[in-house]
């Protein structure tokens, strides 16, 4: 392995066994062989890369299976034939119901949370049924005018053959745990073509937590899933972005408002889907093959009395919002619209993402607000196409709740940084409002309503963590040093009601004694010693104040008392702490 | 399903990764056929609707063009030709902001593009943009052009003069005229074409020049010979006017202002009295007869009922010039004797003032004639 990747053997982490093998294996079998001592760790990585390539290459035939399915049912022409517009959709619903409740029962809804579930529940497995089903069932509703989104699906789908492929690989349990964030972020980045926003949403949604060891897993996966779709259907973002406007810092008062205001629409949108979902899901088994027939022959009649943008995942209707095809009452109009058909479609199980809506909807609510503000101040600078992508923005930070996203999804698909003031500013009073008013963000409320509790980093981010400093006493008198005498430290400690002393130990570590022990070195004539000539060679654990608590835990047991010291002098003590010092402060927290 | 072991890859991984990249060929393979056939499948889609776009465009029906044309995009997002067909409807059917984003866009895509260009020129046009105008027609004369880049530029830089004299940019224009006539080829047709815009551009000089460049070429063009008759008409040269015209109409050429314009021509060199070759007596009887004519047409004018009243405050000129002619009719007497040499220029002077001051009163073309007479008595023999 070392020959083969250049690297020491003393860099690469092996163990001298290893590197005793290495070095017969370079000079008894042939170059390429060598590689065969792979770790895991790196093993993984080489396996992210190849998640990614099968991700991308299952991403781009189903966006061709979502464009044929859509041209096939609702025709090539740029008007399709209204009563295809009006039957369509009810009919894809109903033969996905079908689908879905006698094939594939697994994929109902968006993907992300059964991504999720897989990581936290089952050990990272997605059956590849569920990819297929998955496959076949959203290109069915997507194409027939369902309003959803390609991009949960292909989290999902991307998941599930990191599972097929990994599963086989004998991984540690740890790392085929890995398999679902990894193929779910090399999924969501080929269908979105962002690779950046691909990751951090992973990490932020699905992953729920920061975790630096599977980050290089995930990147890899990502990128090489990007590099796949874009060698088979180029690099063209999925929607255009205009020339963005340079902005006056006054100016950000509208985007604030348009903050404001992307924060309530957030708000009604997750809550007609928290409350609708399960109302849906408990009416009778028969009725379930009805709903999604039923949401789409709604989202058929919202398309055959005039409004067909709300149709599908829509991003050529976002691209033409961004360039100014709309009036702010159209884009009004659609963004109201596109929230119920999006609610209709994902309540009644429909399978689709929520990505590609909460985008659309962002991108009209924004340009209709931009729309507004322009009509009353037309001294504004920023154009449509501006409003509209800090609109996507606001929605992700409301509605998906994922505020890292939010701001890096705008900056990559418009690749210019000097949109990120508004975008922070709008997203963080869309967030505000919408954690407010929804205290649950909207893809765990789907995991709880399935009976599941998973970690989110929404909760992780508002947990508050104690410190060592929170449960940590003042230093005790007196602190002694190694170099005094057992009859100066005698002296010293024979007043004092303790009966354990901390010993400072030349030149930065820390010991201790007790005054029994004092006593007897005294009594047996060891009295001109120096403390330091005495101590056990092990000195004691240390801490710093900044530590979480939970931190203490593992040294407390070791002894009574573990020196607090600063880190800029580690001889001076700020504190010491114990073990009923940390129950004590949990014990207080929880209280 | 087996639960794997967490056994770490050892011995096994070249058969792996040999594995996993035959299966990625075999995918990349699947997926090229698959892309392929779907690519090949949404441009047919794309070049039908871009097709019935254009259809509905040389109908003259834009917004239908328009639908078409984006649903071709759609298909298609990446091809040139149809999003300038797009931003070409969008302009036409007066969606200009629109039409403007959509072309700058491309434009930033290709800054050198001549067709781009000249769709931004037709744009700033619209919006009378002068300084957009010369920018991006020029861009586009000196751009790229996919086909027939000789003649585009040509047709680029015609068509920015003729917008140039329909916003009264005549400096500019002529300017701009100058520099293509000495890029011209010679070809009558073009050359014929210059010249028409550097008589539109009141360039008569020029124009005259340029068609005689084209009757150098086609000596039988009579829109040539028109234009040159008409260019020396203009410029009082009424001996090269008749010539030139008189060849038009022998060309059959049909037109009824040539024909006046010979004839004004004709009948300068007829009474011009300052022609040369004509004995002194020809030359003072021709003085006369235009002064009597002028006396005439002041009395006409003078009872005419039809006159425009003098503005108010304003003191009535023929009673005076009257007086003058009357005073100059007695001094006409010594036309020709020695010491009286300026008297013909005085004459003809008086003529000019009569002419124009009797301007108001319906003209007869014999008036025409005196007028032109007494303004170009150096160049009508021409």
């Amino acid at each position: 392995m070392s020959t083969f990747l250049r690297i020491p053997p003393e860099l690469s982490g092996a163990t001298q066994e290893d590197k005793c093998d290495a070095a017969d294996s370079v000079r008894t079998r042939p170059r390429f062989f060598v590689a065969a001592t792979l770790g895991e760790e790196r093993f993984f990585l080489i396996l992210a890369v190849f998640i990614g390539i099968f991700a991308g290459l299952a991403v781009v035939c189903f966006r061709l299976a979502i464009d044929w399915t859509r041209i096939g049912l609702l025709g090539a022409a740029p008007e399709p034939h209204m009563l295809r517009v009006l039957l369509m959709p009810a009919l894809g619903g109903l033969l996905v119901a079908v689908l879905v409740i006698h094939f594939f029962p697994q994929v109902r809804g968006s993907g992300v949370n059964q991504t999720k579930a897989a990581l936290y529940i089952f050990n990272g497995r997605i059956p590849f049924r569920t990819a297929v089903g998955k496959f076949i069932t959203a290109a069915l509703a997507i194409g027939s005018g369902h309003s959803l989104g390609p991009e949960d699906p292909s989290l999902q789908i991307g998941a599930s053959l990191a599972w097929a492929i990994g599963w086989r690989m004998k991984l540690s349990k740890e790392k085929v745990r890995l398999l679902a964030p990894v193929g779910a972020a090399a999924g969501l980045a080929a269908a979105f073509n962002a690779p950046i926003s691909a990751v951090l949403f992973v990490i932020e949604e699905v992953i729920g937590r920061w975790s630096a060891g599977i980050l290089g897993s995930v990147v890899l996966s990502a990128i090489s899933s990007v590099v796949v779709v874009r060698w088979f259907l180029g690099a063209q973002p999925l929607f255009r972005i205009p020339p963005l406007a340079v902005f006056r810092p006054a100016e950000l008062l509208a985007y604030a408002i348009l903050g404001i205001i992307g924060g309530f629409a957030a708000v009604i949108f997750a809550k007609a889907i928290g409350y609708l979902r399960p109302r849906l899901l408990a009416l009778p088994q028969w009725t379930q093959y009805l709903q999604p027939a039923l949401a789409g022959l709604v989202i058929g009649l919202i398309g055959y009395l005039g409004a067909p943008q709300v149709m599908g995942a829509g991003y050529e209707y976002i691209d033409q919002a961004m360039h100014d095809q709309f009036t702010w009452k159209i884009l009004a109009i659609l963004a109201g619209l596109k929230i119920l058909a999006t609610t209709l479609s994902f309540v009644t199980g429909t399978p689709g993402g929520m990505f590609a809506p909460t985008l659309f909807i962002g991108a009209m609510l924004g340009g209709a607000v931009g729309g507004v503000e322009r009509h009353f101040y037309p001294h504004l600078t920023g154009t449509t196409g501006t409003y509209a992508l800090v609109g996507m923005g606001v929605l992700f930070a409301g509605f998906l709740r994922v505020p890292m996203t939010s701001v890096f999804m705008v900056v990559e698909v418009s690749g210019d940084y000097s949109i990120i003031v508004p975008v922070i500013l709008a997203n963080a009073f869309a967030y505000v409002i919408s954690r407010s008013l929804q205290f649950i963000p909207i893809f765990d409320l789907l995991t709880r309503q399935d009976g599941l509790n998973l970690p989110s980093l929404e909760e992780q981010r508002e947990e508050s963590v104690l410190h060592i400093e929170d449960a940590m006493k003042p230093p005790p008198t007196p602190v002694l040093d190694s170099d005094e005498t057992v009859q100066d430290a005698a002296l010293q400690t024979q007043q004092t009601p303790s009966n354990l002393f901390l010993v400072r130990v030349n030149p930065t570590g820390w010991g201790s004694i007790t005054g029994d022990l004092l006593q007897r070195y005294a009594c047996e004539g060891k009295g001109e010693m120096t403390l330091g000539s005495l101590l056990p060679p092990q000195r004691l654990p240390y801490l710093h104040p900044d530590y979480p608590l939970e931190m203490a835990l593992r040294y407390v047991h070791q002894t009574p008392l573990v020196p607090v010291v600063s880190r800029a002098d580690l001889r001076k003590l700020e504190g010491v702490i114990s073990s009923e010092d940390v129950l004590e402060k949990y014990r207080a927290a929880i209280e | 399903m087996p639960e794997p072991t967490s056994n770490p890859i050892t011995g096994r991984t070249p058969v792996v990764i040999a594995t996993l990249t035959i299966l990625a060929l075999l995918g990349f393979l699947g997926v090229t056929r698959l892309v392929n056939r779907f690519q090949e499948q949404q441009k047919a889609l794309a070049r039908h609707l871009y097709e019935q776009g254009l259809a509905e465009q040389q109908a003259g029906k834009p917004e239908l063009a328009l639908e078409h044309f984006r649903a071709a995009l759609t298909y298609s997002r990446d091809n040139f030709q149809y999003q300038l067909s797009l931003a070409r409807a969008l302009r036409d059917s007066g969606r200009t902001d629109e039409a403007e984003t959509y072309l700058i866009s491309l434009w930033e895509r290709a800054p050198q593009n001549g067709a781009v260009n000249l769709a931004l020129g037709r744009l700033a046009a619209r919006q009378k943009n002068l300084d957009k105008i010369i920018q991006y027609y020029h861009n586009a004369i000196y751009g790229v052009w996919d086909s027939n880049p000789e003649q585009n530029r040509l047709n680029a830089w015609f068509e920015l003069i003729e917008v140039l004299l329909r916003l009264n940019a005549r400096p500019q224009a002529q300017a701009e005229l100058i520099a293509l006539s000495a890029n011209l080829p010679p070809n009558s047709e073009w050359l014929l074409r210059a010249a028409d815009l550097f008589a539109q551009a009141q360039d008569y000089e020029h124009a005259l020049a340029e068609y005689r460049r084209v009757l150098h070429l086609d000596r039988s063009n009579p829109r040539a010979a028109a234009g040159a008759g008409e260019a020396a008409f203009k410029l009082g040269r009424y001996r090269t006017a008749a010539h030139y015209l008189e060849a038009a109409t022998r060309a059959n050429l049909q037109d009824a202002q040539i024909a006046q314009m010979l004839e004004i021509s004709n009948l300068v060199l007829q009474q011009d009295p300052f022609t040369r070759g004509i004995s002194m007596e020809e030359r003072n009887r021709r003085i006369r007869a235009v002064f009597d004519e002028a006396g005439q047409r002041l009395d006409t004018c003078m009872n005419s009922e039809g006159r425009e009243p003098n503005p108010p405050g304003q003191v009535d000129p023929l009673p005076q010039l009257k007086a003058q002619w009357a005073q100059m009719k007695q001094r006409l007497i010594r036309l020709g004797r020695t010491g009286e040499s300026g008297l013909a220029d005085e004459v003809m002077d008086l003529v000019l003032q009569v002419e124009q001051q009797t301007a108001s009163c319906s003209a007869t073309p014999q008036d025409q004639v005196l007028l032109l007479l007494a303004e170009n008595r150096a160049g009508v023999e021409q």
